[in-house]
């Protein structure tokens, strides 16, 4: 699969395997991916490109509004293991292993005046490149895979910060629109060179 | 050096010069003197629970192998070849036997053995121009465990760990075994930031004094049932043997209402009152002095909270054990795991790792804003003008040395060390003192280990 080593499971299973996963949706991608003049690719692409300038903007109210209610958002640990060893995430750890609870706990925290970590506020930009999109034995759902670069800039002393990830979601049909419900964040470091993830992939 | 001798004075009555903390001259100093002899922290055991497991650990520049071999003994191999200093291992975590190099392909077994010897004869004479027969990766100078976490130092010299330890061991215990199971550790989660390694240290140590309002935002959006961070004066802080922590105050109660109220399961209680003394449980339940934050001298923190994790009013324990990897004077790489009882109930493990990621590691929201800090506060370290600063470090101290708060008697805190309530800088006071101690006393050179003659060791006995 393109967003794990070799070996390793395929990314959309992470969720299921994952310490706070057990009610995630467990719909799967199925066959290749659809052509770049599909509609549901352009929908999806569409989508991620919208939900990218809410998160580089911190406009995270409205980005909760797209996340549905039984959502999942997993960011693994990745590390380094020997070629065949069948794993390149940490057992029973990641960096985010969310549900809608959690995640609406960390955006009120934004919302207070004391989160100092982001005050002042970073400047950020999320590039959402290489998206690939997947129909799934339901059709209310569709798998959308993409490439994330994000980049971080605090204050005027420090250096910037980047974090390369490679994603898959899960896109529900709600509506005329499309709400997140699972996404799987595949860092590409082991070890995170950015002062803590006070941001959303 | 005459400088160092000022600063290490003036860290000796509580001021400390500001650039200490982004200083390379200094790091200098703590790589040769300091980590090249305490006892540091490399995994717990149960990150190694079956033969052959292993996980790969620095201490510093240092990396080692840290493995259960096939007889289920735990070790730590200087991961460098001893041909050509070939790294052994680049994994980071895996199971393996053997180790084989890269490079030309020496192979070891996972108790250090070298093993294979590609053309030993043809290459070497055999046995004649290489003794391969008793040759073994460099083992660590000296390792030893404690509630199965492995310790090692590189001073072959070191005093034992449990003398290192000493009355800390306590306090550990609170962390690491809550039941006759211990913990197991999940992780690391690793990170590095722009922040001088000392910092964190000093803060999990005995900074109550930050929680009010470095940790406005999580109280206020209901992550504590206490309303207020304030509370945090209520606790006391404590020092003992190498190391020494904060406690929160808890609500008057028994010891399994007190232990209740932080959302521990009957079960688990019960299994901690037949695992800890009478004293240890005493702080708990006569004194009502629930662990908080810790710090184990140099570079190793614990911590322990009870936040909401779901939408209501229950609130779920967590521990988490971090260390602070230096990687330059301004740079520090942060390890921090999950740690839960091993006997604990499966729901109570999953929600515990909830509560841990949304308080700290490499998401948390506690972790958030104090890394924020630690950051500006290193970079403004850096120039000319924080050589003519000393911070005042003395919270707690009349100028005369006497103490704002007495410390509190046996009646009021059954545990070992000494200990006060309120807010304080004793325990960042003790960690640099103790870090004063090792700067300003020189190392012996370690006697240099021969590879392959014929008896192994460098007669002049010199790096
Ligand atoms: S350096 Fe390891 S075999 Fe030569
Ligand atoms: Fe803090």
């Amino acid at each position: 699969m393109s967003l794990t080593s070799r070996g390793t499971p395929p990314v959309g299973e992470l969720s299921a395997r994952s310490v706070l996963g057990g009610d995630a949706s467990r719909v799967q991608r199925t066959g290749r991916p659809l052509p770049f003049g599909d509609e549901r690719h352009l929908q999806a692409h569409e989508w991620l490109v919208d939900e990218s300038y809410l998160l580089s903007a911190q406009k995270y109210e409205e980005w909760l509004d797209l996340l549905t209610e039984d959502v999942h958002y997993l960011m693994p640990v990745r590390v380094t293991t020997a070629l065949g060893s069948g794993f390149d995430t940490s057992p029973g750890m990641a960096h985010f292993d969310e549900d809608k609870y959690s995640l609406s706990r960390r955006v009120a925290r934004f919302l207070t005046e004391h989160a100092w970590t982001e005050d002042p506020p970073s400047r950020l930009r999320h590039y959402v490149t290489n998206v690939r999109t997947f129909a799934t034995d339901d059709p209310e759902h569709i798998v959308v895979e993409s490439a994330i670069l994000l980049f971080r800039s605090r204050g005027d002393v420090q250096e910037s910060a980047l974090v390369s990830a490679g994603r898959e979601d899960l896109l529900r049909a709600d509506g005329d629109g499309r709400r997140l419900a699972r996404r799987t964040i595949m860092a590409d470091e082991s070890v995170i060179r950015m002062q803590n993830l006070a941001i959303f992939l | 050096m005459t400088e160092q001798t000022s600063v290490l004075r003036d860290v000796r009555r509580g001021m400390i010069p500001a650039h200490i903390y982004n200083d390379g001259a200094v790091f200098a100093l703590e790589k040769e003197r300091l980590f090249s002899r305490a006892w540091v922290f490399t995994a717990h055991e149960s990150e190694i629970a079956k033969p052959g497991d292993y996980v790969v650990r620095r201490v510093l520049e240092d990396s080692f192998i840290v493995t259960r071999d096939e007889k289920g003994e735990i070790r730590a191999h200087f991961n460098m070849c001893l041909h050509r200093g070939m790294q052994v291992c680049r994994a980071e975590l895996g199971n393996a036997s053997h180790f084989r190099c890269p490079y030309h392909g020496w192979s070891y077994r996972n108790d250090g053995r070298l093993v294979g010897l590609p053309f030993h004869q043809d290459a070497y004479g055999g046995e004649e121009g290489f003794r391969r027969k008793g040759q073994r990766l460099l083992p660590a100078p000296n390792l030893a465990t404690y509630n199965g976490m492995i310790f090692i130092s590189l001073d072959p010299q070191a005093p034992p760990l449990a003398d290192y330890l000493g009355d800390f061991r306590f306090y550990l215990d609170y962390y690491t075994k809550q039941s006759s199971g211990g913990i197991e550790l999940r992780g690391p989660q690793r990170w590095r930031i722009k922040a001088n390694w000392k910092i964190g240290a000093e803060n999990f140590a005995g900074d109550m004094y930050h929680t009010p309002q470095t940790h406005t935002s999580v109280v206020e959006i209901g992550l504590f049932r206490e309303p207020k961070a304030e509370k945090r004066k209520d606790g006391c802080t404590y020092w003992a043997g190498n190391g020494g922590g904060t406690t929160y105050k808890l609500p008057p109660g028994g010891l399994d209402e007190r232990l209740r109220y932080v959302g521990y399961p009957q079960e688990m209680i019960e299994r901690m009152k037949a695992t800890w003394s009478p004293e240890q449980l005493a702080v708990i339940g006569d004194n009502g002095f629930m662990i908080s934050a810790a710090s184990l001298f140099p570079n190793l923190s614990f911590v322990h909270n009870w936040p909401r994790v779901a939408d209501s009013e229950d609130v779920l324990p967590f521990i988490s054990i971090r260390q602070w990897q230096p990687i330059g004077a301004d740079e520090t790489e942060v390890l921090s795991w999950f740690a839960v009882d091993a006997q604990a109930p499966e729901e109570f493990k999953a929600l515990s790792y909830k509560a841990y990621l949304m308080c700290f590691g490499s998401t948390g929201m506690f972790e958030q804003d104090d890394v924020e800090n630690w950051v500006s506060l290193t970079s403004t370290a850096a120039g000319s003008m924080a050589r003519r600063l000393l911070l005042n470090s003395r919270m707690g101290m009349l100028a005369d040395g006497a103490p704002v708060t007495p410390d509190l008697s046996p009646e009021r805190f059954a545990g070992p060390g000494s200990a006060r309530v309120g807010y304080s800088e004793y325990n960042q006071r003790e960690l640099l003192n103790r870090w004063a101690d090792h700067l300003e006393r020189p190392i012996d050179a370690p006697a240099a280990v021969e590879v392959g003659t014929a008896d192994g060791r460098n007669p002049e006995g010199c790096a």
